[in-house]
């Protein structure tokens, strides 16, 4: 858990491990890295969880804060909802339903299927955007990573959002006025996990953006978890039926294609939907709707992984083969519906799939509070980087010239770190600036 | 030297035809008003504004010197182009109207909306076009202005 007013973030470096090479830094999306001191830090502020750097570091200094299974002990009934990606992990024969299985079998009490509850969402879905004919686009949230991106760099857009649950926290949510109930203990007693091969799950758990508080206790990696259920599919054993969510014990063709790019928007009939996925071209369309492009559009799917969920980092299997059996089961259940579309609609409108309140723009990070002073900025910001080699050798600790050039003039790094500007050249004040001065104690939250 | 209030100024060169930098110059911008500090509306509007701006160079001029000239209180925008001109001004402010070519149209602009979405979002908004010469476009965003 993390203190009041700090978001909680689950990509940390493993400072040990850490040499200060360049690699995440480089490929950080959002130039949240710097290397200060011979180690790898991230300036929280900016840092959105997609684990562009966990992918790229040869190390494994970078790790992702998830649950642990052990930490389930504290609960009295443990409930698995794992991501759909879960069913492409294990090679055939080994069925969704034989998954749910050996989940209970590795410890659960209960493991449900999440996509008759994804079919619930794309009922949602078409239905708000009929009642909503502006803005367009509307964007998924079910990427968290999507979320944070849009409150950080693209605020104009938080009310694009559609503001629709994502299917883990609407699972959970059924769960969560079910369950007490039925089993005759407090809500509290019950532990309710995802399970998924997404680090940022944990952040949208422990500090989400829509709602007060998660329906979630926790996300398990499918990479802790898969030795457990592998072992548990190889030993077979009892096979009571699984956890469905609806009566008809079936999974959804309209769900099950989810964690792949453009399965959101697949079950949509009467909408334009585009979908994007992966982080680099994420933020291009995102841009591009910022400039008032893609209006014609009435949903935009967006997931930073490549090709989606499944091309997420904690996922075991490589994420081409994982497509493959997801298409494979996308053809054996076909458009199969599960859900009677007069219950979605009345669990619709009575905002049980809303979001609990809007996404709000993350507080803005201007080069300065005062308008004036900032102009000044941005001056003195283009003097240093006419200054720099534009090598982008990340020598200096910022992954290019321009970022430390934006450090520079944000006072949290030096002309001098930059190894190709000599030191006598560093210290004569450049035409036009304001004078050199000695950088400020460094600020920003770094972990 | 230190003027009384201080202004960024900026200049981008735009290249007929150089679709695969399309928006590339308006993103920048975008970026910049937001590290300035300046509102969400305002960043808005001359997105669209800049984005369009850019485009109509893009697709119709032979190139164009775009000048960013930021204050506190304004954002302005001059778009100088060497190009066909505009031989009806008053029917390309008109919504819908466009000569965009059809390979234009199949990359999803020239939906005729380019001249008139940058007057709807801009504060103050001048054309001076010469046919066979160019168009200079001279534009103002306010924080405190309109909202379109």
């Amino acid at each position: 858990m993390t203190a009041p007013g700090r978001t909680f973030h689950s990509i940390h470096i493993v400072r040990d491990k850490c040499i200060g090479c360049v690699h995440c830094m480089q490929a950080c999306p959002t130039r949240a890295i710097r290397v200060v001191d011979g180690k790898a830090r991230i300036i929280d502020s900016l840092c959105i969880d997609c684990a562009e750097c966990l992918r790229v570091c040869p190390y494994g200094a970078i790790h992702s804060r998830t649950t642990s299974f052990d930490a389930l002990e504290a609960f009295d009934y443990k409930v698995a909802i794992p991501s759909t990606v879960v069913y492409c992990q294990f090679g055939p024969p080994a069925t969704p339903h034989e998954i749910l299985s050996a989940l209970r079998r590795a410890g659960f009490d209960e493991a449900y299927d999440v996509s008759a509850v994804s079919e619930l969402n794309t009922a949602a879905t078409g239905e708000y955007l009929n009642e909503h004919p502006r803005p367009r686009p509307f964007i998924t949230s079910t990427c968290p990573v999507v979320v944070r991106l849009i409150q950080r760099r693209y605020p104009a857009l938080c009310g694009q959002i559609l503001p629709i649950e994502p299917p883990r926290e609407i699972a959970a949510k059924i769960l969560r006025t079910r369950l007490p109930e039925s089993l005759g203990l407090p809500s509290g007693r019950i532990g309710i996990v995802h399970i998924t091969p997404c680090p940022a799950k944990m952040v949208s758990i422990n500090s989400p953006a829509s709602l007060a508080r998660s329906y979630l206790d926790g996300a398990i990696s499918v990479r802790d978890i898969f030795p457990q259920v592998r072992q548990a599919l190889r030993q077979g054993g009892e096979d009571a039926p699984a956890g469905h969510f609806f009566s008809t014990a079936l999974f959804s063709g309209v769900g099950m294609g989810w964690p792949l790019s453009g399965g959101e928007a697949r079950g949509l009939k009467n909408h334009r939907a585009v979908a994007v996925s992966g982080i680099r071209d994420t933020m291009r369309v995102l841009d591009e709707v910022e400039a008032g492009l893609l209006q014609d559009i009435d949903l935009l799917e967006c997931m930073v992984c490549p090709d989606g969920c499944v091309g997420g980092p904690l996922a075991v299997e490589n994420r081409f083969l994982a497509k493959s059996r997801i298409l494979k089961l996308l053809a054996d259940t076909g458009d199969q519906a599960v859900v009677d579309q007069e219950d979605a609609l009345r669990l619709y409108h009575r905002d049980f799939l809303s979001f609990g309140h809007p996404v709000e723009p993350a507080e803005p990070r201007p080069l300065d509070p005062d308008p004036v002073r900032a102009i000044r900025k941005a001056r003195l910001r283009e003097a240093m980087f006419a200054r720099l080699p534009r090598r982008d050798c990340g020598v200096c600790g910022a992954p290019d010239c321009r970022t430390l050039a934006d450090d520079i003039a944000r006072g949290l790094a030096r002309l001098e770190d930059c190894p190709f500007v000599a030191p006598a050249e560093a210290a004569a004040p450049p035409a036009g600036a304001a004078p050199a001065r000695k950088p400020k104690e460094k600020k920003e939250e770094k972990r | 030297m230190r003027d009384a209030e201080p202004a960024y100024r900026r200049w981008f060169l735009v290249r007929g035809g150089d679709f695969a930098k399309a928006g590339a110059a308006a993103c920048e911008i975008k970026e910049l008003l937001k590290e300035l500090g300046f509102d969400a509306a305002t960043i808005r509007r001359t997105a669209i504004v800049s984005y369009e701006a850019e485009m109509n160079v893009i697709m119709y001029a032979r190139e164009a010197r775009l000048d960013l000239t930021v204050t506190p209180g304004e954002v302005r925008l001059t778009v100088d182009d060497r190009g066909p001109g505009i031989p009806d001004v008053g029917m390309a402010l008109s919504e819908g109207f466009s000569t965009a070519t059809a390979e234009m149209r199949e990359l999803g602009f020239g939906a005729g909306m380019g001249l008139p979405n940058i007057r709807r979002n801009a504060d103050a908004f001048d054309i001076d076009t010469e046919v066979g010469r160019g168009t200079r476009l001279d534009i103002a965003i306010r924080p405190d202005g309109r909202a379109p």
